[in-house]
């Protein structure tokens, strides 16, 4: 196996750590926060963070300084709004499961990732909105939380200096699209998870109409390396704009599934063979999806790339949540297509037209497929109603169906003909 | 409708209240409020607490339905006593999840979304649940249980037949 770059998983990696706080300070923890807290001021955090280059691990990659910087520098004072940081710990994408390996195993370092955040956005309250179908994920977290107020590092005028600081595990209730950031608000909020309309941005508008930002775990989990190694230190892992460690999550047919960490950048036929040991059984590679089912898959003879933001985007393809599906010689795209389908069309929140009548209607076009009941016209009605969906909705979960849908058509049309009516 | 009829213990209405605490106005917190009153009500919405769920945290009743329509997670009728959810979705389903699924319901005799009629057993198909490399599996109640074989599967549902003989 390669050698794992060890930054979000080094204390994870380490035989018989527990994960409490006891043994996450034995590490080094907690000095990022007394750091910031003590000699920093809330620009400054910014600013470092904005130095390491991070870009944020939910999904769309965006400079997660950048996205703090938006947030109102002013104090909120008793005229002005609270502010808050969200973070999501949804994770509901298929095929991505790092972030509870994170939760579970070490779930101090993104709590006081988290806790930075507060301090440098100002905010006095952050909620931690984890997916309601993994209640050791919340308990686990909860337990973390309750050691923190324990240890005064939580609540009240923490460590003299004043500022105070709450967080609140908030249970979702078993609903994918609740991951998008403005759903998960309006979710918070007590309402079903609609995304809402862009402008107005959370940072202007967000948790109950006030400035807010929404995180994802591992992003936050980088910020106590970022600040008491420092932005430099940070930026020396993976490669230019796409700087650090990620943790990628392989499944399907591979030796060994699970979560690796390495370099942003690395190369993605390396991740699947060093990593994961390769295609289960001694079977060929026949396509990956590397980015989450959200990702348009990529053909065995594509995948000689570096595994990073940019350069999956010239693919054509995303690197997303960083879930890498692998698919083996004897699999049907067209099964896989249909799980997909089935998915997407399950979770639409269904506020839009072309999402909500596109993803059931291209279920049952796939199903015909299923049925050997395909044939020239139905392949191309797939591929136009996939098309119709891009750049037609609220929220991205339209373009992820869309090309997705149309990735499997362009790449493995032969797939579909092994289903059409003889 | 029994309404008015149900409410939570005097322990948990102080858990109730803690909880309103953590949030700046109550109905933020509809949603824990909602797994609350399952997890005291053998594990679904009896009639009855969509309204009083709703004048607890002052909001409609129709904004409570709403809500518990949308979510997965919410029930209006009782599971089994034993539930069991099986991911099929992307990647589990190709990695057995869908052999696991056809195999319970062939075994429990009952389709997804569906209770035998003992009540011993209630069955769901559920979406990726962020544990892919352990496929298949199979969540009872709310123990994971990974990598599971249809041999295993067979030997736990007599297991589980029999301590109720
Ligand atoms: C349909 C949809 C589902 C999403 N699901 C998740 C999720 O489960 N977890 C997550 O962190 N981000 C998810 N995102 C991305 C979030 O909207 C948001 O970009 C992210 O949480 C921001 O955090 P980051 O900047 O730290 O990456 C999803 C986006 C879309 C459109
Ligand atoms: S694109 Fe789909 S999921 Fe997103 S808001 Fe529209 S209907 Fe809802
Ligand atoms: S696909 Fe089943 S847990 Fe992810």
């Amino acid at each position: 196996m390669a050698e794992e770059k060890l930054l979000l998983l080094k204390n994870i990696r380490q035989q018989g750590y527990g994960g409490d706080y006891a043994s996450y300070k034995k590490t080094g923890g907690g000095a990022a926060f007394k750091k910031a807290l003590t000699g920093m001021t809330p620009a400054e955090v910014i600013e470092t963070v904005k130095e390491s280059g991070l870009r944020g691990r939910g999904g769309a990659g965006f400079p997660c300084g950048v996205k703090w910087s938006f947030m109102p520098k002013d104090l909120p004072g008793p005229d002005q709004k609270p502010h808050y940081l969200v973070c999501n710990a949804d994770e509901a994408e298929p095929g991505t499961l790092k972030d509870h390996v994170l939760m579970l195993g070490d779930p101090h370092m993104f709590i006081e990732g988290m806790m930075i955040g507060c301090y440098a956005m100002r905010s006095t309250h952050g909620y931690i909105y984890i997916r309601g179908e993994s209640p050791h994920a919340i308990r686990r977290v909860q337990a973390a939380i309750d050691e923190l107020y324990k240890a005064k590092l939580l609540g009240k005028n923490i460590l003299g200096s004043g500022v105070q600081l709450d967080l609140t595990v908030h249970p979702g209730a078993g609903a994918y699209i609740c991951g998008e950031e403005t759903a998960m608000l309006d979710s918070l909020e007590g309402k079903r998870g609609l995304p809402r309309s862009k402008p107005p941005f959370p940072a202007q508008s967000g948790f109950n109409a006030c400035p807010t930002t929404v995180n994802n775990v591992e992003t936050l989990a980088n910020i106590p390396f970022i600040l008491t190694e420092g932005p430099k230190a940070f930026a020396a892992f993976g490669s230019e704009n796409n700087t650090g460690t990620q943790a990628v999550s392989i499944s399907g047919h591979v030796e060994k599934p699970g979560v690796y960490e390495m370099d942003m950048g690395h190369n993605l036929k390396s991740i699947l063979e060093d990593f994961a040991g390769g295609v289960r059984g001694g079977k060929k590679l026949k396509a990956l999806i590397p980015g989450g089912a959200s990702a348009p898959v990529m053909r065995a003879d594509e995948i000689d790339v570096p595994y990073d933001f940019d350069s999956l985007m010239k693919a054509g393809t995303m690197r997303g949540s960083a879930a890498i599906m692998v698919f083996d010689e004897d699999t049907d795209m067209v099964e896989v297509a249909n799980r997909t389908i089935r998915f997407f069309n399950h979770e639409s929140c269904g506020q839009c037209t072309p999402c909500r009548e596109g993803t059931f209607w291209i279920k049952n076009m796939i199903r015909q497929f299923g049925d050997d009941a395909g044939d020239e016209a139905l392949l191309s009605l797939v591929h136009r109603a996939a098309g119709n969906i891009i750049g037609t909705t609220i929220c991205a979960f339209g373009d992820a169906v869309g090309g997705a849908l149309q990735g499997f058509v362009q790449k493995f049309p032969e797939d579909f003909r092994n289903h059409f009516q003889s | 409708m029994r309404l008015g009829t149900v409410r939570f213990s005097e322990a948990v209405l102080k858990e109730v209240e803690a909880l309103f605490a953590r949030y700046p106005v109550k109905v933020n917190a509809l949603l824990p409020l909602l797994h609350m009153a399952q997890r005291e009500n053998g594990g679904w919405l009896q009639p009855g607490w969509d309204s009083y769920i709703a004048e607890l945290c002052g909001t409609t009743l129709n904004h409570v339905r709403g809500v518990i329509t949308f979510y997965n997670m919410y029930r209006t009728s009782a599971p089994g006593k034993y539930h069991i959810m099986v991911c099929t979705c992307l990647p589990c389903g190709l990695c057995g999840g869908a052999e696991v699924m056809e195999h319970l319901e062939k075994r429990l005799g009952i389709h997804a979304g569906e209770t035998t009629g003992d009540g011993m057993f209630s069955l769901e198909e559920v979406q990726c649940l962020a544990a892919c490399d352990q496929a298949p599996l199979m969540v009872v109640n709310e123990d994971m249980q990974k990598r599971i074989t249809l041999e295993q599967i067979d030997r736990w549902v007599e297991d589980t037949r029999a301590k109720k003989a």
